[in-house]
């Protein structure tokens, strides 16, 4: 039997050529919120996945230090690395910044400490450049800051090279990272010419101005001479991490460690499940949400296409039947017809996606499964339409012929 | 020639058709008896309105009789307003259609349109195109068979409907105006083409016609009147 779906495609090529790139289109933004979905899970969890950590310790009582703000003294670096099972700690610092660049465009990123010397940035996926090596004024940046290696950028007080360039390295919010040293952090995160800081930096003098050693310089040497004066704490980080030694159980130093008043600790599962069930939970639930709606446009935009091809065919169908073809021959003809405009949609959907979704400014990652599946969607809403031009079609009368 | 010749192929009898019910009530075919035999053009002439499609339409099996019978090759096919075998099987292999136009699958070239009614049949795509070319050929085709039917004139589509309806070797071609969408030369090739291809085939070719002047092509007349089917006797071509 010859083949009448792709003699009836052919007859207009263009019709059906548009109509299934337009139908990949649609289909293209359906894998485009596929790959925005997965991106956005990916992404959230960039700073754990790239910082590891058995365990992170935060500020008492908060979800730090991503779902939250948190501070921790930095002495607590050292008070944990004594717990028993503790190999290694590091201190965590992270900052957003909004640079002004002398062209006048604002530079949005996230600042993120490396615990020098123990982390100097090895482990970070780079493109182009080194690690961190000096202490100070160097940085790692990613990628789609835009910054080449050897560019300077001013933060607070100082100026900090560009050393390395890593790829994929964002926020859960999207916005670049910048890796330094803790200790820069903490310098830039002071010396930011930030209104808010200076504000409550004001606030503090005079608070303690108006306390009894501000009043009163002699109170101040006694204090000083009994040994009461309040002592002046290095700058709290955001959190420590923790690594544990070999074949030490993860929840048995979580719970000695919980037991501390002045913290709360996470494993570093728990992290990834705050910022993907919460931080970004209502951005993916839209777009999981969003997604199921363009999937059923798409399947009623492509019943109606199939639908509107069948009455196109009516005389031809009246034809077959009078003819006495059996009913394979005009269900072949629709469900392949179907098939074929699905397959084609799919392609072009793949086409776009390869050529645009690396345009996007954030991470689109579709992976093979998407792929696959988007065929299997792609497949049940062609199988659905031909079945709703199958109606149409199996109610050809033969009569027609004659009528026309 | 072919060994059919002769034979009774169509039986028909008592065949009536009632269209609506009531005030709207009409008797489009009265109760019709009569025979088509193998190799003869019999030719149906009557006013518009007095029930020649219907008939073509009743036998062509796509339209059921109110009552009546009906045989094709001395096989049940109706029986007392009843189908007794499957129509599209009968519709597939012993009849063939040939109208007035819109008769060819616009997405189908000539040829393919004529392979077609061999291919539902399941004969393979091969011996169906050898078939549909020998046939276009010598119905002087040739040259034109892979032309799309809207780029064929009226005369070469009703050719290759013609090839269409014969290539099967039907019992029975219903032709309803076939010639009327054509000028008198060309609707005269037309029946000439019934005429050797029921001959050659073996077929009894029914045709609806207006044309008068083509009466001497066929080798009986019969007129429809107010749905009485009437024979006016044979022509001179009778073979008998
Ligand atoms: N499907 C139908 N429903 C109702 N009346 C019909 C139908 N088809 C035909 N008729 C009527 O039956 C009569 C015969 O029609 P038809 O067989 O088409 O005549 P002819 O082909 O000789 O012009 C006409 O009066 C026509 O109006
Ligand atoms: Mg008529």
């Amino acid at each position: 039997m010859m083949d009448l779906a792709i003699r009836d495609v052919r007859q207009d090529l263009g019709r059906f050529i548009l109509t299934a790139a337009g139908l990949g289109m649609l289909m293209s933004v359906v894998l485009a919120m596929t790959g925005i979905y997965n991106g956005m899970v990916v992404d959230a969890t960039v700073l754990p996945d790239v910082y590891g950590g058995d365990l992170w310790v935060v500020q008492k009582d908060t979800q730090g230090p991503f779902a939250e703000s948190s501070r921790v003294p930095s002495l607590l670096v050292d008070r944990i690395r004594a717990v028993p099972g503790v190999e290694r700690t590091r201190a965590y610092a992270t900052l957003n910044v909004q640079n002004q660049m002398p062209d006048g465009e604002t530079l949005r990123f996230t600042l993120a400490g490396l615990s020098w010397p123990d982390d100097l940035g090895n482990s970070l996926p780079l493109e182009q450049g080194r690690a961190l090596r000096q202490p100070h004024y160097e940085m790692v940046v990613d990628h789609a800051l835009g910054l080449p290696l050897g560019a300077t950028l001013e933060m607070g007080r100082d100026t900090y090279t560009v050393v390395g360039i890593t790829s994929g390295m964002v926020s859960s919010g999207g916005d670049p990272l910048v890796f330094v040293s803790v200790s820069d952090t903490l310098r830039i995160q002071n010396d930011l010419a930030n209104e808010a800081l200076r504000l409550e930096r004001e606030a503090r003098v005079s608070r303690v101005r108006r306390s009894p050693y501000g009043r009163d310089p002699a109170n101040l040497a006694r204090a000083g001479a009994q040994g009461t004066l309040p002592a002046t704490a290095p700058p709290p980080v955001t959190a420590v991490l923790v690594d544990l030694a070999p074949g030490q159980n993860v929840e048995t130093v979580k719970a000695s460690l919980s037991q501390w008043s002045d913290i709360s600790v996470y494993t570093i599962e728990e992290e990834r499940d705050l910022l993907v069930r919460g931080v970004i939970d209502r951005a993916r639930r839209q777009i999981g949400l969003f997604r199921i709606l363009l999937v059923v446009i798409s399947a009623i935009v492509m019943g109606l296409i199939v639908y509107t091809m069948t009455v196109d065919k009516m005389l031809s169908l009246s034809l077959l039947k009078l003819l006495g073809a059996k009913r394979r021959v005009i269900l072949r003809l629709i469900l392949e017809e179907s098939l074929l405009l699905g397959l084609f949609a799919y392609l072009v959907a793949l086409l776009i996606g390869e050529v645009a979704f690396d345009l996007f400014p954030r991470r689109v990652l579709v992976e093979d499964m998407d792929r696959v599946a988007l065929l299997g969607v792609i497949a049940g809403i062609s199988v659905a339409s031909g079945l709703v031009g199958l109606r149409k079609a199996l109610s050809a009368n033969p009569n027609e012929v004659l009528a026309s | 020639m072919n060994e059919r010749l002769g034979k009774i192929v169509l039986h028909v009898e008592g065949l009536s058709k009632v269209y609506g019910e009531g005030p709207t009530r009409l008797e489009a075919l009265k109760p019709t008896t009569f025979d088509a035999v193998a190799g003869e053009v019999v030719a149906i002439l009557g006013p518009s309105g007095s029930g020649k499609s219907t008939l073509l339409t009743i036998i062509g099996l796509i339209n059921p009789p109110t009552t009546g019978s009906l045989m094709i090759n001395g096989d049940d096919v109706i029986k007392n307003g009843q189908e007794v075998v499957n129509l599209t099987t009968v519709r597939r292999q012993q009849l063939g259609y040939v109208f007035q136009r819109s008769n060819l699958i616009p997405f189908l070239n000539g040829e393919e349109n004529v392979r077609l009614a061999l291919e539902i049949d399941g004969v393979p795509a091969r011996e169906s195109r050898d078939r549909a070319r020998a046939l276009l050929d010598s119905l002087g085709m040739g040259g034109r068979m892979k032309a799309m039917p809207s780029k064929l004139s009226g005369g070469e589509q009703q050719r290759v409907a013609i090839a269409r309806a014969m290539i099967h070797q039907p019992s029975i071609v219903l032709a309803d105006e076939p010639t009327a969408a054509l000028d008198s030369s060309r609707g005269r090739q037309v029946m000439e083409l019934f005429r050797d291809s029921a001959h050659a085939n073996g077929a009894a070719v029914l045709v609806v016609t207006h044309d008068h002047r083509t009466l001497d092509l066929v080798d009986r007349v019969l007129e429809m009147e107010d749905g009485v089917l009437a024979e006016k006797g044979h022509t001179a071509n009778t073979r008998q």
